[in-house]
């Protein structure tokens, strides 16, 4: 309880963070903040090359399918694999100051979420064009999805900034790590076709629910299933609690440490 | 807030250092070569405890590492005590590592508003401060540039506008007011002053004595991890002053007595035991001789640091072999460029000449010795009434001047200004 009531006096920090860092995301190049944009639009036009023409699969606009999905989950799994090196990386800042330690990966986190929230421009723009169109209802379950992938990330984040400032080999292992959970994660493909040996895994992975979601509102238009949706939010919270006494406990010597 | 509360309250804290031989954090490092992991711990705070009321300015002193730093560390929340218990009440501001995440691309008014988020400020409250900073840093004309553009002392200037204008109730200082010109100096020991009177609780660490005194109402000094003296800063500096300078003393005697030939240790010793030691620093027929001196200050304690103004009573001990009948003391400071600050004896004094028979002593007031900061050497004579040296130590003892103004020279003299 504390611990919010002092983040939430830091809020200016944490927002000045958070800008900080998508100011100097794109510092130096030509194109600027334009590349949040045109990454996006860049990896949509290859994956409709490979997979309606070279790879072909009989999932009907394969394209939007993989796009609304993969979206959520660069989010995802930059929070946890970049943002693993977040609390490393600050601590010119942590030797000198006091402050929240949690207000790293917090901001972290959160300045990939609003790049997230910025590349669902183009999704939209891109369901429209391409003629799928939003249905209005469903659409409104979408920030609720959003918030519960926030929640997750955060959780997995403060885990992953954490244990990396004992443990620098973490960095790099979570590049493997979430490769792999990448494929274990129904992004490039449906759930239906998983075996059934395999199900257990794939229900326990906390994103196959919150892409679940965003796909039922983004491709299929309808309002996702409420246990799905109920399912991911649980998880979410269990997460953050779990990353957040994780990261209580090991901040007391990151000083030392670093 | 009562005037009384306290707002530090340290509880037996202790903390250790690991000292690394040789550090792998890597997975391969850790699993190959345990041996390396291999670490010695320090004990740097072995149990300290006090508490600080609201409004009270404290100084930490002691020598380079004794754990003063480390206890301001704790203070501040950047590591954490090992046991024992740290509870501040209040916000805290910290003049430790100024400009803390400064961008050097940024302007300084950026800077500013991130420098002053960081320590919890939010943009009301800094849109709010964000004149009174500029103001204080005396940056108008830069204030947009970037700080990459700033010299070291603008740098420092806007970062120390920054740390104390955050309105803290807990101010935590290391080694302040290397800030700027002296000017500025000035102006931040102003402000802390001002700060004080306002009834922020401040915690100094800082070398110059003068300036703890100067801001602080007790000191605490802390010697190898633990409390050694708390209490008003005359006394307490004063005895860690003392202590350090035995110390000093003590250091030298134990380097020198390794060099030959060996030199007469002055101070503490007593001359007798040096006989012969030094031709240089020690003359006189031998008819009597000095075996001991000793200082004190006005309230009669045994000490060798001594406060600008304060008296000084000096007492010789001194042994006869043959009767000196027309006896002559004198006395002679010098500091420590040997350039004589006084001298006299006891015929310049128009005393009547005296019979030295047996083994006594003798004894001198110098009353409101204005001598300024520094350490001083000191040498004592007894000699014949027409000048023939009896005994003549050079050098004889050390004494050192402390005081919490700043004037300079060699010696103060009383003034008054009309402006």
């Amino acid at each position: 309880m504390n611990t919010i009531k002092e983040l939430y006096a830091y809020r200016q920090m944490i927002f000045s963070l958070v800008r900080k860092d998508l100011r100097g995301r794109y510092k130096g190049s030509v194109l600027g903040f334009l590349w949040t944009f045109i990454n996006p639009l860049l990896q949509l036009i290859v994956y409709t090359v490979v997979f309606s023409f070279i790879l072909r699969t009989d999932i009907d606009r394969y394209y939007l399918y993989l796009f609304v999905g993969l979206i959520p989950w660069i989010f995802f799994s930059s929070s946890i694999t970049v943002g693993a090196a977040s609390v490393v990386a600050q601590k010119d800042l942590i030797k000198k100051i006091y402050f929240p330690r949690m207000v790293i990966p917090i901001s972290y986190v959160t300045s990939c979420f609003v790049n997230m929230l910025l590349c669902f421009i183009v999704i939209f723009g891109v369901v429209i064009i391409s003629g799928t169109g939003l249905s209005f209802t469903a659409l409104l379950t979408l920030p609720v999805i959003m918030i519960v992938e926030y929640i997750l990330a955060l959780g997995m984040a403060m885990l992953t900034s954490a244990v990396t400032v004992y443990f620098r080999d973490l960095e790099h292992i979570l590049g493997i790590i979430s490769m792999a959970w990448m494929y274990m994660t129904p992004i490039m493909y449906d759930k239906s076709i998983v075996p059934e040996s395999l199900m257990p895994v794939f229900n326990l992975n906390p994103m196959t629910p919150v892409i679940e979601c965003y796909r039922s509102v983004l491709y299929y238009k309808q309002i996702p299933d409420l246990t799905t949706l109920v399912w991911a939010a649980g998880l979410g919270v269990f997460f953050l609690f779990f990353g957040g006494i994780v990261f209580n406990k090991l901040q007391r010597h990151f000083a030392e440490e670093l | 807030m009562e005037q009384n509360e306290s707002v530090i309250i340290v509880n037996d804290i202790t903390k250790s250092f690991k000292v690394y031989l040789d550090k792998g954090s890597q997975l391969k490092e850790r699993l190959l070569f345990r041996k390396r992991s291999r670490y010695e711990e320090r004990k740097v705070l072995k149990g300290v405890s006090f508490t600080v009321k609201k409004g009270e300015a404290v100084g930490l002193i002691g020598r380079n590492g004794c754990g003063k730093s480390t206890t301001l560390k704790l203070l501040t929340r950047i590591m954490y005590p090992d046991s024992g218990s740290i509870t501040m009440n209040g916000r805290v501001s910290s003049l430790i590592e100024l400009g803390a995440g400064f961008h050097p691309d940024m302007s300084g008014r950026e800077n500013i508003y991130t420098n002053a988020a960081i320590f919890g400020l939010t943009k009301k409250e800094i849109d709010a401060r964000l004149d009174d900073i500029v103001e204080f840093s005396e940056l108008h004309d830069f204030i947009d540039n970037p700080v990459r553009t700033y010299s070291s002392g603008m740098y420092m200037r806007l970062a120390f506008s920054v740390a104390i204008n955050v309105d803290a109730d807990i101010l935590l200082i290391d080694e302040i007011l290397a800030v700027g010109d002296a000017n500025f100096q000035a102006k931040c020991f102003a402000k802390l002053k001002e700060i004080k009177a306002q009834g922020t609780t401040i915690v100094i660490v800082s070398h110059s004595l003068g300036q703890i005194e100067q801001i602080c109402d007790r000191s605490i000094w802390i010697y190898d991890g633990l409390i050694r003296a708390d209490g008003a800063p005359k006394e307490v500096d004063l005895e860690y002053l003392d202590f350090m300078s035995r110390e000093m003393q003590n250091g030298k005697t134990a380097a020198k007595a390794e060099d030959p030939p060996p030199e007469p240790e002055k101070a503490e010793a007593p001359p007798s035991e040096t006989e012969n030691a030094d031709v240089k620093k020690r003359w006189g027929n031998g008819m009597a001789r000095i075996t001991k001196i000793t200082s004190y200050s006005a309230d009669g304690k045994e000490q060798t640091v001594f406060r600008t103004g304060e008296s000084i009573r000096f007492r010789l001990d001194y042994t006869v072999k043959e009767k000196v009948s027309d006896a002559v003391l004198g006395i002679g400071i010098f500091d420590m460029n040997g350039i004589q600050c006084y001298g006299t004896n006891t015929r310049i004094d128009r005393l009547a000449e005296f019979e030295l028979t047996e083994d006594g002593s003798a004894e001198i007031v110098l009353e409101e010795v204005m001598l300024l900061p520094g350490e001083y050497q000191l040498d004592f004579a007894i000699e014949t009434g027409d000048g023939i040296p009896v005994d003549y130590c050079r050098q004889a003892y050390r004494m050192e001047m402390i005081s919490n103004t700043g004037d300079v020279g060699l010696s103060r003299i009383k003034h008054k200004w009309s402006v």
